[in-house]
């Protein structure tokens, strides 16, 4: 348990909409490879970290034992149990309310229902956030999602044509939404030309979007006893 | 069965240019690893010879291309490297035999032999040629791994290794704090003159039981999100970003009757904080220098944001 570096993958920056789409997962060829999820812009991740606003806590299990969360960020939400095999975080979040700016690292759980996969969040470590925390996370998550797109533009990466041949991603939808995530953080720093910039460019593109797509998902109950495996 | 499809390849690659049979290889191979159960080294050796013996193929004949540490720069790679091993670790896990850092006179890197590979130990000091080792990704930082299918062969050459200060590195960081390790906070140390290791069970692994020191670090993850380091923060860091210096983290300890209530409370202050760490990046640790609570520059990251924005 000591020698951290070990096991220790990194904990991407994304946000929600591409996170929660996710429905493809994969190993590496290496022995011992951990299940990683693919994402729509071919990102391969098992280890997350958000700073979002924590909407829901609900207990759930036979004996009340495990929180169901609910996290928001500035595109969609992440859904997350918390059992006490995972003690750090279970305490954490038992002293935190709800409508509280939270960071949480976590590891990404895929969980086949009925209606398909879905991609859950299984939490290591939760605190209460600062806005400018926030704000930072909505920026270097734009910036490192940004870069993926560029991947996925090129085509050249193994993951980037993986993915597009698994999600048919629509490049253009993704960046609306990070544009859209990053102009809500700029209100506050009164970036106003930039704004109207962004948003006189966003109503040419507007006809040829789609209504916004399912964001949310049909969530299925999940079995809990998932939760105990590592 | 794909594992004699591999080490079969392995084999025709080496000796194709003889008018090796592929098939002939493989049911061979096939022969005496599975009905015969020999051990896969005396396979090889036996294959071997026989290539020897019936194509005339010379007997020190290798495939051995040697590549460079300092070559090696992506994932998924199969590489045969010549390195001495400069330091073990303690492995984490049963699953894994061996763990540490080699090193060639380009560069380093860390390397890692799982147990199901069963290889004999490889020693501090001493040089190898590690053939067949697959590079992989973990937390930004490239590793060998040694599998069943690796060969490790002990040579007498010593291998000049790159000076070791020549890979550390000044750096400069902002990343989440996404871990502290439980030898973290109030801890204590090993009074021998000049030994000052940390105690683990009362015990310090050089000197037994000895008058010990108390000290305050944190041993934690930074993660920016690309890759991950381990960091090493001292009395002074932490007294920097939590206000707490090693008197206060006694007082705790004594007032709540814990020396862990130390360890609680920073985990409750700095945990999934984003800091700035300037220090020493070696190719285990880094070791922070100065340290403090990140202030972001969010219009300059829209700056970032926007330039990016306008590339794609
Ligand atoms: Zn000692």
């Amino acid at each position: 348990m000591t020698t951290v570096f070990l096991k220790r993958e990194v904990a991407r920056r994304v946000f929600a909409k591409e996170l929660v789409s996710s429905t493809y997962t994969i190993r590496d060829e290496s022995e011992k490879s951990p299940l990683y999820v693919l994402t729509p812009l071919g990102l391969k991740c098992n280890r997350v970290f958000i700073i979002g606003v924590l909407t829901e806590k609900e207990e759930r299990g036979e004996d009340g034992n495990i929180y169901r969360i609910r996290v928001i960020d500035q595109t969609g939400s992440f859904i997350g149990y918390v059992g006490k095999y995972q003690p750090e975080a279970y305490e954490a979040l038992e002293d935190i309310d709800t409508l509280t700016l939270v960071a949480l690292t976590a590891k990404v759980r895929v969980f086949e229902g009925e209606t398909g996969k879905f991609v859950t969040l299984r939490p290591e470590t939760i605190s209460i956030a600062d806005p400018e925390s926030r704000d930072y996370w909505v920026m270097e998550t734009a910036v490192q999602t940004l870069e993926r797109i560029r991947e996925m533009e090129k085509g050249e990466s193994e993951t980037a044509k993986l993915a597009m041949e698994v999600y048919n991603t629509n490049l253009e939808e993704y960046k609306r939404v990070v544009k859209e995530a990053v102009e809500r953080v700029m209100e506050d720093y009164g970036e106003f030309d930039v704004e109207e910039e962004m948003l006189e460019e966003e109503e040419d593109e507007e006809l040829e979007l789609d209504e916004d797509e399912d964001l949310s998902f049909e969530e299925e109950e999940i079995d809990l006893t998932e939760l105990l495996k590592d | 069965m794909e594992r004699v499809e591999k080490l079969a390849e392995q084999i025709f690659e080496d000796y194709k240019d003889y008018g090796v049979d592929r098939k002939e290889i493989v049911e061979k191979l096939r022969k005496l690893l599975i009905e015969f159960r020999v051990p896969e080294n005396e396979a090889l050796r036996t294959i071997r010879n026989y290539i020897i013996r019936e194509y005339g193929a010379p007997a020190t004949i290798r495939r051995e291309k040697i590549t460079k540490i300092e070559e090696i720069k992506e994932p998924n790679k199969w590489v045969t490297v010549k390195a001495k091993a400069i330091q073990l670790w303690e492995s984490s896990s049963p699953s894994i035999a061996q763990v540490g850092l080699i090193g060639d006179e380009t560069g380093y890197i860390r390397f890692l032999v799982w147990t199901k590979a069963k290889k004999p130990p490889v020693e501090e000091g001493k040089s190898y040629i590690f053939r067949n080792v697959v590079v992989d990704d973990f937390g930004g930082v490239l590793r060998l791994n040694v599998t069943k299918i690796s060969e490790i062969e002990e040579i007498d050459e010593d291998i000049k290794v790159k000076p070791p200060e020549d890979v550390s590195e000044e750096v400069e960081v902002v990343g989440a704090l996404v871990a502290i390790q439980q030898n973290s906070g109030l801890i204590q140390r090993c009074g021998v003159e000049g030994c000052n290791r940390v105690i683990k069970m009362g015990k310090c692994p050089e000197h037994g039981k000895t008058k010990p020191n108390d000290d305050l670090r944190i041993k934690g993850v930074l993660d920016d999100g690309y890759r991950t380091y381990e960091v090493i923060i001292n009395e002074e860091g932490v007294k920097a970003l939590t206000d707490i210096d090693l008197e206060k983290a006694k007082k705790i300890a004594e007032e709540t009757l814990d020396r862990n209530a130390v360890l609680i409370e920073l985990k409750k202050m700095l945990l999934g904080k984003y800091l700035r760490v300037v220090g020493t990046a070696t190719p285990r640790y880094l070791i922070a220098r100065h340290v403090e609570l990140f202030r972001p520059d969010i219009r300059k990251e829209i700056e970032k944001v926007r330039t990016l924005l306008e590339e794609v």
